[in-house]
């Protein structure tokens, strides 16, 4: 008897999160299906009633706003980050799991500690540095600072740790190059990790606001997240079916990303999250 | 003729010839090492260690941005002493982390434990998906959907409310209600991050504790007060605080769902200094507040990391 109560309310609990967690989802998608005079309509619905694909068409050919080229704007920066992390990341890990050198374990400390300083402490100065190069507006100024993460170091030099010493001795005793080691032996043996950074690192820049919020300046330029937010103020408060859209491009890939890879996303933050 | 020789000799040259090798050799390894290193730490360098101490000395500035910094010693770090509104945004942001990091665990935690039992893997894939969704999904995005959503007058979360015969909330118009509904978001879209993370903790716990106390009589409470919750303490540790951490310096949620309104009831740190720093221009006082975050998120890990030990058990 008890044991029933307990397994029902449990389950009850969780259909109840799924459903609080899910319903906003589906309202989106829903109401931006919606006819734009019914957009306000009440009830709202869950589940899509009408189906006016031409908001879809209407915030990607709209003429003001270039839809198209705000997801290529976050695409590269996305891509550019993530690359450029994948390669400084792995190679400053390999080197502090594998190599001896005078001043590596000072160089790692200063690595570890830096993943204490939170982000809001250096964006005053981070900011005045921009300007003074003159990348304001542009998307390197998104994308340079991220070049590299102590996170993604510290996560890639544990995994290289975990990598039996016997196969990068081997390499060297054949006479491989460090460089070779590191790119024909080492690396394909960090798969999950490199994934899972590769994961994180871009979602985390495609979902960058603050970034884009005090750098980007002109519409141009401008990635989804700004766009999306600009774009409720600058149609107003009476075509809310394209804004959500326009919300619901951004979510998409997203969806698809995590349909397709879900599996590995949550392996991913558990092993980053249990090493972090 | 015959040539003799030495075998100490010939020892010696091989011994030279050796450590040659093993000169070059040691040579590579610290140069390749150096050459490894230096694209992150030079990224690294430019864009942390520089604006962490500009930072420093930025404190004793005054900067507009626009004329040249000029040298006001101490003034920025006494008008944070005397900032009556500094007060009220590090009041707000003490609450927002607080019940945003206890929610976001609690949850986190309980939703692990609910996913991580035995079902169909249709449905457990069902509910992690839907559970696990908002994490994925940009903040900014569904800060404006939640807006819409908890509009006072033609908002749905109002309208359902008033279905079953509650009266309608001014969400977001009320400075008490505008800090439950910012809270509300963060947990909405953060306690399947939690989940995820502690469904990882509690799946490296070893099958077999729980069947020995099984075996020993121990009921479901019993199990999870003596088993669970130590064995999950490591990552509830860490799971709070990067919770902690990261409910600090949330931006972009307040951001769109308030602005920091009405008045100044949800105006959280991170918000002000982006108010100090590009709204009044006063870049110098901007990173005197910022460190204060800073000084304050360190001691607090610290005091973090030794209260942990009554109660973190690692193994």
């Amino acid at each position: 008897m008890w044991f029933y109560l307990g397994e029902i309310s449990i389950w009850l609990f969780l259909i109840i999160m799924a459903i609080l967690e899910f319903a906003p989802i589906s309202w989106i998608l829903s109401t931006s299906l919606r006819n734009p005079s019914d957009s306000y309509k009440l009830p709202p619905d869950f589940w899509p009633t009408a189906f006016h694909w031409q908001n879809y068409l209407a915030v990607i050919n709209s003429p003001q706003i270039n839809f198209l080229l705000f997801f290529w704007n976050s695409l590269k920066i996305a891509s550019l980050v993530t690359i450029a992390q994948l390669i400084t990341c792995s190679m400053a890990g390999f080197s502090f799991a594998r190599l001896r050198y005078p001043g590596r374990d000072v160089i790692f400390f200063v690595f570890l500690s830096s993943l204490m300083v939170p982000a809001t402490v250096i964006m005053i100065p981070t900011f005045i540095l921009i300007r003074m190069v003159g990348l304001l507006d542009s998307h390197w100024a998104l994308i340079l600072p991220a070049t590299t993460s102590a996170f993604g170091v510290f996560l890639l030099r544990q995994a290289f740790m975990g990598i039996p010493a016997e196969l990068t001795d081997a390499a060297k005793i054949d006479g491989a190059s460090y460089w070779r080691t590191y790119w024909q032996i080492a690396l394909p043996l960090v798969g999950p990790a490199l994934s899972a950074l590769a994961i994180f690192t871009f979602l985390g820049s495609w979902n960058n606001f603050l970034g884009p919020v005090l750098y980007l300046r002109s519409w141009d330029n401008y990635t989804f997240p700004i766009a999306i937010v600009m774009l409720n103020g600058y149609m107003g408060t009476g075509n809310r079916a394209h804004v959500l859209a326009g919300v619901m491009i951004s979510i998409f890939p997203v969806l698809l990303f995590f349909l397709l890879a879900q599996r590995f996303v949550i392996r991913g933050i558990a092993v980053t999250g249990l090493k972090g | 003729m015959t040539t003799v020789v030495n075998p100490h000799q010939a020892s010696a040259t091989v011994e030279r010839r050796r450590i040659s090798r093993w000169r070059t050799n040691r040579f590579q390894e610290v140069l390749s090492g150096y050459i490894f290193i230096t694209p992150a730490f030079v990224s690294l360098f430019i864009f942390l260690v520089a604006p962490i101490l500009a930072a420093f000395v930025l404190i004793f500035m005054r900067y507009d941005v626009l004329s040249p910094p000029t040298w006001i010693g101490t003034q920025n770090l006494s008008q944070i002493v005397s900032d009556a509104r500094l007060r009220d945004v590090y009041w707000n942001t003490f609450r927002f982390v607080v019940f945003a990091t206890l929610f976001n665990n609690v949850l986190g935690l309980l939703l692990a434990m609910g996913v991580n039992r035995a079902m169909p893997s249709i449905v457990k894939y069902l509910l992690r998906t839907a559970l696990f969704f908002p994490v994925l999904t940009t903040t900014a995005s569904l800060a404006l959907v939640w807006n819409f959503l908890l509009t006072q007058d033609r908002g749905v979360v109002n309208y359902l409310l008033q279905q079953i015969g509650l009266a309608p909330v001014p969400w977001l118009s009320s400075s008490t209600w505008a800090m439950v509904s910012v809270v509300m978001f963060d947990v909405w879209r953060a306690c399947g991050f939690l989940m995820v993370i502690y469904l990882a903790g509690l799946q490296a716990i070893p099958e077999v504790l729980y069947e020995a106390a099984s075996i020993d009589g121990a009921n479901q409470f019993q199990r999870m007060r003596y088993i669970t919750l130590p064995l999950i303490s490591p990552t509830a540790f860490f799971a709070i605080i990067i919770s902690l951490i990261g409910a600090a310096q949330v931006f972009d949620n307040v951001w769109v769902l308030t602005g920091g309104g009405p008045g100044d009831a949800t105006r959280i740190i991170v918000l002000y200094i982006y108010e100090i720093g590009f709204k009044r221009f006063e870049m110098g006082y901007a990173a005197a507040v910022s460190l204060t975050l800073f000084v304050i998120l360190i001691a607090l890990t610290l005091f973090q990391f030794r209260l942990s030990r009554r109660w973190v058990h690692y193994d």
